[in-house]
């Protein structure tokens, strides 16, 4: 199991390398530098003070050597200008440059400083990525519950009417992408125009408010409600349901129909702990690989749900730092990323050997 | 600003104008803009036609705090600021030698007072007295003339102040001439230049304009070493999120006491539906723009609405360089086959005036008054036929929302009308910008400026730095050189009569409206008057 988990992290390791070196020529293309010096400079820059931006601020030379920069194996760029005034990689503006380490990448712990945000990466990031971790949290507590118990009574009668309605709703809601969901439930309970909001104003019920719920997940920052959390939350929740319950569905017939089951029943054991105490563990391992899957694809889910609701966590982040191509903290989120990935796939086949005495890893 | 001007001090040029005013010639923000920028004071100009000032808020109530919906960017040497948002922000700590207020006159604020002599090539510039830094240096002539020299730096990539002021930059080093700015005494700078320039004053009040501190670094992020001469210092400048001013701790504002404790930008995108949900939630107290059909919303939201009609714009111009707009007889037609009647209702909701295709608005003290112009749909296919380009495929490009896109499918819409094999195709902010020059057709937002030749000198003349059309008229050129030097508004409306005529035939820009701008606030708040150039000045801010 030790050298189980040693080699898992050092795929993790490499995968994290490859990607970050991708991500790295990307970003690093030339047109992706005119983009950041236009944004960093000034959008009105000529082509020619493009070129001199770009290579004042250490953006020329070999990419590999920049690399090398950004992971602590190539000394940081220096550029001393006309003036005398210097400006470098290991130190800020205005900061002694002879006091500075020669060195400043990753080994050294220095994740860089991202253009965008003006701050350290690793600050800005942990507080996009706590941001998304309440996100994902509150995701979890209303999508795992819900599609377990969706899947499961629908699952231990198959063909029953609970079953076919069930699983009607479990199609409709994960055939419906985020982008759609999001403004529909939008639509719905948060504009003071349309949908219920109106109608529950009418009768005083949502006094002093004007909608049921808030369209922009801002203010979640701060401080989590449910009338600011509910729909970016739901909106997210209500795909994974579908999915999930679909999983758990197909598990619990599969086992409803096994030998033990059928020998349990004519023992005359009752249904209800056949279902709970014969078939839910084993039902379970599909769906237990499902959920775990889920913490990567949420990872990408909240790209779309946190720029629709304008909440500034990861998937927000990632979408500011593409389109104003901040290669340092691009580069941070793809590590994150690979991260966990890699972290809920380990945790899953580990969960895997308790779940099933069958399994054993080498 | 209190300050009495004796008859004598008083500006030939000033006395001309108050003659004009008095035969209705001039409107009374015109006369307001012409004097002022002459060096006369606001409260002087006011008094030479008979009128009070403004009344100042008196004693405006201290305490309080206000929210304000506004894109947080990053802040950045003010020099290279591309965005009034920017400037927005480190408005609270960095102040200007001059401000534009939004009854169009100018101000005096870093400095007392100013003054040009008849041909507009030295101005004598006088220092406020008694403004100190936040960190307890007294602010000095020197301060200027350090400033003046940041600001004509041309080796700076994207200096947007270098371009402007060309009359004190020595061409060979690109940096200030010796001797363009001359420190008298203590309280005296002189700025001797090589032509005369009449924009001087409007661009000493541009938001990139703000005067930084002596220790403040090229390059650096003025939020990371806030001293400055205002009110206000940065707590918290979060991009993208959320940037806090508070009041400067030890420190005595020349102005005396800013009225509110704290002023909190939030973040809240871009997305004008939000703020209805925002306003309705209470998140914000004030909003920095409500555009388009929103504005109708928010009115029927128990909000105070503040209006100001401006020279802001939008032109939708063609680009020589492609080999689809070089010819001008194909420009003019595409020109004259959109009307922008149509382009104002569909594109603006009719919340603005039509333009002249001239990038010339009223509220300018130049603004010629040129025959209208036939609108001539029919015409467009002859042309196209004639050039060779009946069949070929035209792009127009817009950004991908709000009212730049309506406008631009308005235009789009009446070219394919016309018979244009034309699309119209969007793009997302941090990709249009990116090449806003080169696009061989597509619409780009002006901000308002003060005198209308600093808009077309700066986009139309063939060494402009925002030129985007690829216009080089050498005749155009030579007028604007001319039209700079005039000090007086009517002698250079008979150079704009021609320079108008000489944009509107060249064709290269669709200049259909110019926009009245609009924000909310939540009543209780006195002092949020909307500005021209979308400038906020905290120190008008007040609980009601």
């Amino acid at each position: 199991m030790g050298l189980f988990v040693l080699r898992r992290l050092g795929v993790m390791l490499l995968t994290a390398i490859a990607l970050t070196f991708v991500v790295f020529y990307l970003t690093n293309l030339q047109p992706n530098l005119e983009k950041l010096a236009r944004t960093e400079g000034s959008v009105r820059m000529t082509e020619e003070a493009v070129q001199d931006w770009i290579a004042q601020n250490g953006h020329s030379g070999s990419v590999f050597l920049r690399y090398g920069q950004w992971l602590g194996v190539v000394p940081g760029w220096t550029y001393t200008d006309e003036k005398g005034q210097m400006r470098g990689r290991c130190f800020a503006i205005g900061q002694d440059a002879a006091a500075a380490p020669d060195y400043c990448g990753l080994l050294q712990g220095n994740w860089g400083f991202s253009t965008f945000f003006k701050t350290p990466v690793m600050a800005s990031l942990g507080d996009k990525l706590a941001a998304t971790g309440w996100l994902m949290l509150a995701v979890m507590l209303v999508m795992v519950p819900t599609s377990l118990i969706l899947g499961v009574l629908s699952g231990m009668r198959e063909g029953s009417a609970t079953d076919r309605t069930l699983s009607t709703f479990s199609i409709a809601s994960t055939a419906t992408p985020e982008y759609v969901s999001g403004v529909v439930l939008v639509a719905l309970f948060a504009t003071a125009a349309t949908g219920i909001s109106p109608i529950l104003a009418e009768y005083g019920l949502i006094e002093p408010k004007k909608t049921l719920f808030l369209a922009s997940a801002t203010s979640a920052m701060d401080d989590i409600t449910f009338w600011n959390f509910t729909l970016p939350v739901m909106t997210i929740a209500l795909y994974g349901i579908g999915y999930i319950a679909r999983m758990t569905r197909a598990s619990m017939t599969e086992v409803m129909t096994q030998q033990y089951i059928r020998t349990a029943r004519l023992k005359g054991v009752p249904f209800r702990t056949v279902v709970m105490r014969h078939a839910l563990r084993n039902a379970l391992i599909a769906p237990f690989t499902v959920i775990m899957l889920q913490f990567p694809w949420l990872l990408n889910g909240v790209v779309i749900v946190e720029s629709l609701f304008n909440y500034k966590g990861f998937g927000w982040t990632l979408v500011q730092a593409a389109s104003n191509n901040d290669i340092p903290l691009l580069l941070a989120c793809s590590v994150v990323a690979v991260v966990v990935v890699l972290l809920t796939q380990l945790i899953s086949d580990i969960g895997y050997v308790f779940l099933n005495p069958r399994i054993r890893l080498a | 600003m209190k300050d009495m001007i004796h008859e004598a001090e008083v500006h030939s040029a000033a006395k001309m104008y108050v003659a004009e005013y008095a035969e209705g010639k001039l409107s009374r923000r015109e006369f307001l803009t012409r004097t002022t920028a002459l060096g006369v004071s606001a409260a002087a100009a006011y008094g030479l036609i008979g009128l009070p000032a403004p009344a100042q808020a008196q004693e405006a109530k201290v305490g309080g705090k206000i929210r304000v919906a506004m894109e947080v960017k990053g802040t950045k040497d003010p020099r290279l600021a591309d965005w009034p948002q920017i400037a927005n922000i480190y408005r609270g700590w960095l102040e200007y030698l001059i401000q534009y207020n939004n009854d169009g006159s100018f101000e005096g604020r870093l400095l007392e007072s100013w003054e040009a002599n008849a041909d507009a090539t030295q101005y004598t510039l006088k220092v406020r007295q008694g403004v100190t830094w936040n960190n307890g240096e007294p602010f000095t002539a020197d301060d200027v003339v350090r400033n003046f020299a940041r600001w004509t730096d041309g080796n700076v990539e994207g200096n947007a102040m270098a371009s402007r002021f060309t009359g004190l930059v020595d061409e060979a080093t690109k940096t200030m001439r010796e001797g363009a700015v001359v420190k008298l005494d203590d309280s005296t700078v002189q700025l001797n230049l090589t032509a005369s320039d009449i924009a001087i004053v409007a661009n000493l009040s541009d938001y990139p304009a703000a005067v930084v501190h002596s220790s403040f670094q090229d390059g650096q992020d003025p939020a990371s070493n806030p001293i400055g001469t205002g009110p206000y210092i940065p707590q918290e400048v979060s991009v993208g999120q959320k940037a806090v001013l508070v009041r400067a701790p030890n420190h005595t504002w020349w102005g005396g006491t800013a009225p509110l404790d704290e002023i909190t930008y939030v973040d809240f995108g871009t997305d004008p539906a939000a703020m209805v949900a925002l306003f309705s939630s209470d998140e914000v107290d004030a909003n920095y723009e409500s555009v388009g059909e929103f504005i109708d919303i928010l009115d029927g939201m128990e909000l105070v609405k503040e209006e100001l009609t401006t020279a802001s714009t939008i032109v939708v111009r063609m680009n020589s360089s492609s080999d689809l707009y070089k010819d001008k007889a194909v420009r003019s037609a595409v020109q004259l086959a959109v009307d922008p009647n149509v382009v104002l209702e569909l594109g603006y909701n009719n919340l603005g005036k039509t333009g002249e295709n001239h990038h010339a608005f009223p509220i300018h003290p130049e603004y010629p008054t040129l025959p209208a112009q036939t609108i001539n749909p029919a015409g467009l296919m002859p042309a196209l036929e004639a050039a060779g380009l009946k069949d070929a495929q035209f792009e127009v490009i817009s950004l991908d929302d709000g009212w730049e896109a309506a406008t631009t499918a308005a235009v789009q819409a009446q070219l394919k009308d016309a018979g244009m094999n034309i699309k119209h195709t969007v793009m997302p902010g941090s990709t249009f910008w990116n090449d806003w020059q080169k696009y061989p057709f597509s619409s780009t937002t002006w901000n308002h400026r003060p005198l209308a030749v600093q808009n077309m000198s700066l986009a139309y003349t063939s060494t402009g730095s925002w030129n985007e059309t690829a216009m080089a008229n050498p005749e155009f050129d030579a007028l604007m050189a001319k039209a700079l030097s005039l000090a007086d508004a009517d002698q250079r409306r008979e150079l704009m009569v021609q320079m108008c005529t000489i944009l509107q035939d060249e064709g290269y820009i669709i200049n259909p409206f110019s926009r009245s701008l609009f924000s909310h606030h939540k009543d209780g708040y006195a002092g949020l008057e909307h500005h021209p150039a979308f400038e906020h000045h905290h120190y008008k801010w007040s609980m009601a």
